[in-house]
């Protein structure tokens, strides 16, 4: 193979320009990475070593953080992964569910004050969130769901956010009309036609939703701290804070041992979630 | 400004006979209910707990309100004392305006090359997929903090590597001349999102389009030109106004990196983080929902604009 | 149309804002018992601390069941004043001083005297942090911000402790430019501080200045322009790194301090700070008096109360939410597991029956606070607005360090922002 290649200038240059590709990815690849390496590094340092020790490479290896930090608040790490699981998994299903509905129809569909109802969606994603926390608070409290988990899913379940509604409007736009136009002549009414032909063609929309959302819910911070106070309903993320104090003595090693553990989930899920985002138009076979 | 959202000029003409071949006004009429049936979450959402706050928000913008405290009717007394007497208002509107500009264009140009890079054709795709879109992950995580300051601080990285040419450096996190942008540069290294987004969109694109020019002789850079870019353009434009609109609400980098203050001497003073202080460290909630409503006029005009603009340069498969 | 009215009915509740209150705002839970709130920051130690003190209480009254609200401390405020506004306050909240009259200034606080016993505390420090003449808030201890020396540093530079009954800012700037120099660049001779009201409040007490006096600023333009003459001083003579590697460090907090890594002779930092920067340094440090004006003058250092119990105006449970504090300040076995967490008791009763349990850092402090105890004045309970101060003396001093604005005109411009912050 290597001396066909070499001697064969279109396939070598394509070899020679493919390695330059892979070479210039890793090295950028490395900057990208550095601060997860350099996570880990601190992860495995004593304590005391992380801050008075600069470089990547520990002169230490020591797995106390992680053994410490399991165990460090009032319940060992993994209720939290459970409780920010549920939350998650659930937020995901109602993103999923509702805001395609609403973009099926938002992307496809005519009718009467189309265009206000769109420019309204749109403006909900452009008032900043720290003003409508109080508002949102006293709503929640008079519907007496303080302490509960409904004040971070229910919004996910009623497509309270617009930026997936958006992308999945402009993904199926994307889409030829003519799919539809011959599922209908078919006799498929919109229910169908959306569950069998447009939910299928979307599904690297659906992937890119279900892995944002995923992450982002899983890293958000002060929700979870605002309607979840009791210590025992903590998530990850407002587990993590705790082992921070600002003013005194924090816990940084066991503060990143249990990052890298909380970033697990959200990595396999990203790892799982890409094979759906690369299967579009192109390897659905439909032309 | 969603003109382009409804059906021109539909493809097939005859009424599809399973729809009813009915009159056309029933036919309109079946999909505007199936139309609003489709809503249905969304309507329940926006009307119970979606509007309620933002009208709330609206209302507070003419009081003086503390928390604390009920709040008082002050009428635009607000809005009076943002636009004539409040320099740091200004200020934070011209670091936002700065921090859009220079990253929005910076990120979404690096997000698509990199996607058109990792897209296909090499081995080993999905693992440098996952590596770039690692920093996205670790997102507003208190880590990144410490790590700014461990490459931009006075003994980081930047500086080591600087110190190899004799050159001296400054502690750029903490330099009111430089810290904004390495805020910027911060926003730049996550462009995990709009990659993911773009990454998606290139695989909506039918490889049947590329085999058909393929045929006819056309090389990578007319491909390029003629499919890839044109079919991309709902994304794209999807990622710029996202990101616009993202990026003037642009809060937690902040936040983290000048441990909530802004600092230096306001060179890091997000709009967000203005408004964060107003309502909630000192007080002034009534204040900051007139600041909030001053950035949705603003972010409302550009996506305005945004839309306008889009007819002339987006394509979408549905209106051909 | 049903949901019309639902919004209109929302936006309505919404609106006014008053809230006729959540309905777990307190009440007795299913088992009979009444259900109190607590509220408090801090990290997993505290955390756990706080647990068992709640704990300990429940099991001497099993009739009370104490809840506690935990945050972190960037988040504290944020979400308290949500819940306030929302008129779901938990019944027990902890604030510090910076937030005390902008709570009781607005009526959110219950007046505590009479409803707690006060009898074994220091009675000079309750009535420093009244608020108008009322007692809405009972400290949980009290700091001293004070200079800390580093032994080994001093070592290496071949300095002796200086004598800090005589100490002046001249003294001590110049001895730190001195280790500065012998450093050359691996250690510095001291760290200074802008984000802390602290420091210029002292430094105005030595020149018979309070920061603030009776609803105003106290401090004139004169003592602005020496204090910031001191950074220019330090940061000009090297006695302190230049002014973009101090922001880092001191955003970097007490962990990251010049002290607490071995790199600085001196720093400025409250006495409960000791145990960590002692843990952090691995060094023997050394509390030190303030460096005063002239030799003889006074040293303008002052007790601190570190946090304070406070009960929401709102409670539906005061008697218990009373019993709770009284619990916390009073009974020698909270006393005996938070020990100095929240600063050292006021209680003198407690603070005899914890010595012998406490840290040797924290002993430190005792044995520093004691021996300067006749020195010492109260500390004055910030006006409402005084929140935004903080933030005010922050960027004017990196300002001012960072050359972009001269003493005289930051101090016209601090005087016109920060009156007008504490007016409003």
């Amino acid at each position: 193979m290597a001396t066909a290649s070499s001697r064969n200038p279109v396939l070598y240059r394509r070899r020679v320009s493919r390695g330059a590709k892979h070479l210039m990815l890793i090295g950028f690849g490395l900057v990208m990475l550095y601060p997860l390496l350099w996570m880990i590094s601190s992860s495995l340092k004593p304590e005391e070593l992380i801050f008075r020790e600069p470089g990547l490479i520990p002169s230490e290896i020591t797995f106390e953080n992680y053994t410490e930090g399991w165990d460090a608040l009032a319940h060992p790490f993994s209720y939290y992964l459970w409780n920010s699981a549920l939350i998650t998994v659930l937020s995901v299903i109602g993103n999923l569910a509702a805001c395609s509905l609403a973009a099926y129809s938002f992307a496809r569909l005519n009718f009467p004050l189309k265009k206000l109802w769109f420019a309204l969606m749109l403006g909900t994603i452009m008032l900043p969130l720290h003003v409508v926390i109080v508002p949102q608070y006293i709503m929640f409290a008079q519907l007496d769901m303080i302490n509960t988990i409904w004040p971070l899913i229910l919004p996910k379940f009623l497509a309270h956010d617009s930026f997936f509604i958006f992308l999945m409007v402009q993904f199926i736009r994307t889409l030829p009309r003519e799919l539809d136009e011959a599922a209908s002549i078919d006799g498929a009414g919109y229910w169908r036609t959306f569950f069998r032909v447009i939910l299928p063609l979307c599904t690297p929309a659906l992937a890119t939703t279900a892995i944002f959302t995923f992450i982002w819910t899983w890293n958000d911070f002060f929700s979870q701290l605002l309607y979840l106070n009791n210590p025992d309903n903590f998530t990850v993320p407002v587990a993590l804070r705790t082992f921070l104090d600002s003013s005194g003595e924090s816990s940084w090693g066991p503060m990143f041992a249990m990052s890298i553990i909380a970033l697990g989930p959200i990595f396999g899920f990203f790892l799982a979630g890409q094979k759906y985002l690369i299967r579009g138009m192109a390897t659905t076979g439909l032309k | 400004m969603v003109d382009s959202l409804s059906l021109k000029k539909p493809v097939v003409t005859p009424p599809a006979p399973a729809r009813g071949s009915g009159p056309v006004v029933n036919r309109s009429r079946r999909e505007a209910l199936a139309a609003y049936a489709f809503l249905i979450p969304w309507f329940v959402g926006l009307f119970l707990i979606t509007v309620g706050p933002i009208v709330a928000s609206f209302y507070l913008s003419f009081t003086n309100y503390s928390l604390l405290e009920e709040a008082e009717w002050v009428g635009l007394d607000n809005y009076v004392k943002l636009f004539t007497e409040d320099p740091r208002f200004w200020a934070s509107l011209k670091v936002t305006a700065i921090y859009v500009v220079v990253s929005v264009p910076l990120q979404l140009g690096f997000a698509l090359a990199l996607a058109l890079l990792l897209d296909r054709g090499l081995r080993g795709l999905s693992f440098y997929r996952s590596v770039y879109y690692l920093p996205s992950l670790l997102g507003g995580s208190v880590a990144i903090a410490i790590l700014w300051r461990k490459i931009f601080g006075a003994d980081g990285l930047v500086n080591a590597v600087l110190g190899l040419f004799g050159v001296e450096g400054t502690s750029y996190v903490n330099n009111p001349d430089t810290a904004l942008s390495t805020l910027i540069l911060l926003h730049v290294w996550t462009f995990g999102a709009p990659m993911v987004i773009f990454l998606a969109g290139l695989r909506q694109i039918p490889s049947s389009y590329y085999e058909a020019a393929a045929i006819d002789g056309a090389g990578a850079v007319q491909q390029f030109r003629s499919i890839t870019l044109p079919l991309l353009t709902p994304i794209i434009f999807f990622n710029l106004v996202l990101e616009i609109i993202k990026s003037f609400q642009s809060f937690t980098q902040s936040f983290i990196v000048s441990n909530g203050t802004g600092g230096p001497n306001d060179s890091t003073l997000f709009y967000t983080l203005y408004l964060y202080l107003k309502g909630f460290k000192h007080y002034e909630m009534g204040y900051a929902s007139a600041m909030a409503w001053v950035l949705v006029v603003i972010i409302a005009g550009l996506t305005g604009i945004n839309f306008l603009a889009s007819k002339y340069w987006v394509f979408y498969g549905d209106s051909k | 149309m049903r949901s019309l009215k639902t919004v209109a009915l929302l936006a309505a509740a919404a609106l006014t804002l008053t809230a006729c209150g959540g309905g777990d705002g307190g009440g007795e839970s299913a088992d009979g018992k009444v259900k109190i709130r607590f509220s408090y920051w801090g990290s997993d130690s505290r955390q756990k601390l706080t647990e068992q003190v709640i704990a300990a209480f429940e099991k001497k009254n099993p009739n009370i069941d104490v809840v506690g609200e935990f945050s972190d401390w960037p988040s504290y405020y944020e979400s308290l004043a949500t819940k306030v506004a929302a008129n779901d306050a938990p019944d027990v909240m902890t604030l510090e001083i910076r937030g005390l009259a902008e709570y009781a200034g607005r009526g959110a606080l219950l007046d505590l005297a009479g409803k707690v016993n006060t009898a074994d505390l220091d009675q000079e420090v309750l009535k420093a942090n009244q608020v108008d003449g009322k007692q809405y808030a009972i400290p949980t201890g009290v700091n001293v911000f004070a200079m800390y020396a580093n032994k080994a540093v001093l070592d290496k530079a071949g300095v002796e402790l200086p004598d800090d009954k005589t100490w002046t800012w001249d003294d001590y700037i110049k001895l730190s430019a001195k280790i500065s120099e012998a450093g050359k660049g691996e250690y510095y001779g001291t760290e200074y501080t802008s984000n802390n009201p602290t420091f210029p409040t002292i430094y105005a007490a030595q020149r018979g200045e309070k920061l603030y006096d009776n609803g105003k600023i106290g401090i004139s333009a004169d003592t602005l322009k020496a204090w910031w003459g001191t950074f220019l001083t330090m940061i000009e003579t090297k006695a302190s790194p230049d002014a973009a590697k101090m922001n880092e460090i001191i955003a970097g907090g007490v962990e990251q301090s010049l002290i607490g890594t071995n790199k600085g002779a001196f720093g400025m930092w409250w006495s409960n700070q000791l145990g960590t920067l002692s843990k952090v340094s691995g060094s023997e440090l050394t509390m030190l008096r303030m460096p005063k004006l002239d030799a003889s003058g006074g040293n303008g250092m002052f007790l601190q109360p570190a946090m304070h119990w406070t009960i929401s105006s709102k409670t539906e449970h005061p008697a218990e939410a009373q019993k709770f504090v009284d619990f916390l300040l009073n009974d020698p076995e909270a006393g005996g597991i938070l020990l100095s967490d929240r600063g050292l008791p006021i209680n003198s009763k407690v603070l005899e029956a914890i010595k012998g349990k406490l840290t040797p850092a924290d002993q430190q402090s005792v044995d520093f606070i004691e021996q300067i105890r006749s020195e010492l004045t109260q500390a004055i309970v910030p006006p409402k607005g005084a929140s935004k101060m903080e933030d005010i003396i922050k960027r004017y001093t990196e300002a001012v360090t960072a050359g972009q604005q001269t003493p005289e005109d930051a101090a016209a411009k601090f005087l016109e922002e920060a009156n007008a912050a504490i007016s409003g």
